[in-house]
């Protein structure tokens, strides 16, 4: 494979990965703001899981969370501290894949219905969704977030890292 | 020194994880900053130190499954449905339950127009302004500040109080009801309508658009 060869073939996976990132902030952005504009819904929904008895704390996490997603959204889309960002990303996704699937399951037994055929609103933004969907998407957006992990979708970002590595 | 874009450095090097933990502990304490005020800032935003649901837990189950929700049906099944789960949970919280039936009765007793009988709608705006039984007060139990200078003086000239929702597995009728209680609204005035817009609509019973005593009836259902 010649230079130029490898050379186009890095650009291109770094555009696919600038895409990635923008996919990934655009769908933050509106998870968030849909979550943001309807906090009461969203409360409502996140009571379901039976998270915590403490109205403070389910009160906390229903009025930060929307709007952590829209920074974090905002984040990706300007290109801020990707990496920092993609890894919390993960780190709220993994457990939140965990509840949605816990809950999905609790669904399935007492309706008596295949899993894929269970439809519930998760409270993660976009409505009503088949479970099935609704995880594949979640693996992709983890997916995507790996991806930019490892130092990806640097073009077009006002300052991919923020902690500079110390100078040799 | 500036991130060169045309360099591609993706996995060609160690990555300092020390120091993408560190960029995304800053970016979580940023990011809670920013949530936090912008909730603060926002005029949907939430009030922490507020019970939203004084009612207690939420029903155990609820789907939006096609079809509804059969109640105790599968191997792993909950006992009760939710509207069953709800309907023991009102009466536990020592409120009383109203049905379709008595539901209507109140709503054709002449004491209604005089505002002896009041209903009260613990939906949002919305769904409010999209149908209502005629003549209800308009409550939504998480904004409730905005509703108490209209709907307490009413609570307090009123005999009875019918608080419904949407029906089914809704529990903001009962929220609402509480919340009125908490106010000084007694509570054998105070009737929960578990069958709520649901079970309204279904009796063919009349339904009002628009804000209250607008005039505008949706047409019933053949």
């Amino acid at each position: 494979m010649t230079t130029a060869q490898t050379s186009r073939g890095r650009i291109a996976v770094d555009a696919a990965a600038v895409l990635a990132r923008w996919l990934l902030g655009a769908v933050f952005l509106y998870m968030g703001l849909s979550k943001a504009l309807d906090p009461v819904d969203f409360l409502k929904l996140l009571r379901q899981y039976d998270l915590t008895q403490s109205f403070l704390l389910l009160n906390s996490m229903a009025a930060a969370l929307p709007w952590f997603e829209v920074f974090c959204g905002l984040l990706l889309l300007a290109g801020v501290a990707v990496r920092g960002t993609a890894l919390t990303l993960i780190a709220m996704l993994v457990p939140f894949t965990g509840l949605v699937l816990h809950r999905a399951l609790l669904l399935q037994s007492a309706l008596a219905i295949p899993f894929c055929a269970v439809k519930f609103d998760c409270g993660c933004g976009a409505g009503t969704e088949f479970i099935c969907r609704k995880l594949l998407e979640n693996v992709l957006l983890i997916l995507l977030s790996g991806w930019l992990l490892f130092g990806h979708g640097r073009r077009f970002s006002l300052r991919f890292s923020l902690i500079k590595p110390a100078a040799q | 020194m500036k991130d060169d874009p045309t360099q591609f450095r993706a996995s060609s090097r160690p990555v300092a994880a020390g120091r993408i933990f560190l960029e995304a502990a800053l970016v979580a304490v940023f990011g809670a900053a920013f949530a936090f005020a912008a909730n603060q800032i926002s005029p949907r935003g939430l009030v922490l130190a507020r019970d939203y649901f004084p009612a207690g837990p939420a029903a155990p189950v609820r789907p939006v499954a096609d079809g509804g929700l059969p109640a105790g049906t599968g191997a792993n099944s909950v006992a009760l449905s939710p509207a069953q789960f709800l309907a023991a949970q009102i009466k536990g919280k020592g409120l009383q339950l109203l049905d379709d039936s008595h539901a209507a009765r109140l709503f054709h007793d002449p004491r209604f127009k005089q505002d002896i009988v009041v209903f009260i709608d613990a939906r949002d705006e919305e769904h409010y302004l999209l149908g209502h039984i005629p003549g209800a007060c308009e409550f939504d139990p998480y904004r409730p500040e905005k509703y108490f200078n209209t709907v307490l003086p009413l609570c307090q000239k009123a005999e009875q109080i019918v608080v419904y929702c949407n029906g089914g597995d809704c529990d903001d009728s009962e929220s609402a009801a509480i919340l009125l209680r908490d106010v000084g609204i007694p509570n054998q005035k105070l009737f929960v309508y578990g069958g709520g817009v649901t079970g309204w609509t279904t009796n063919g019973l009349p339904v009002e658009t628009g804000k209250r005593n607008s005039g505008n009836f949706l047409k019933p259902n053949p």
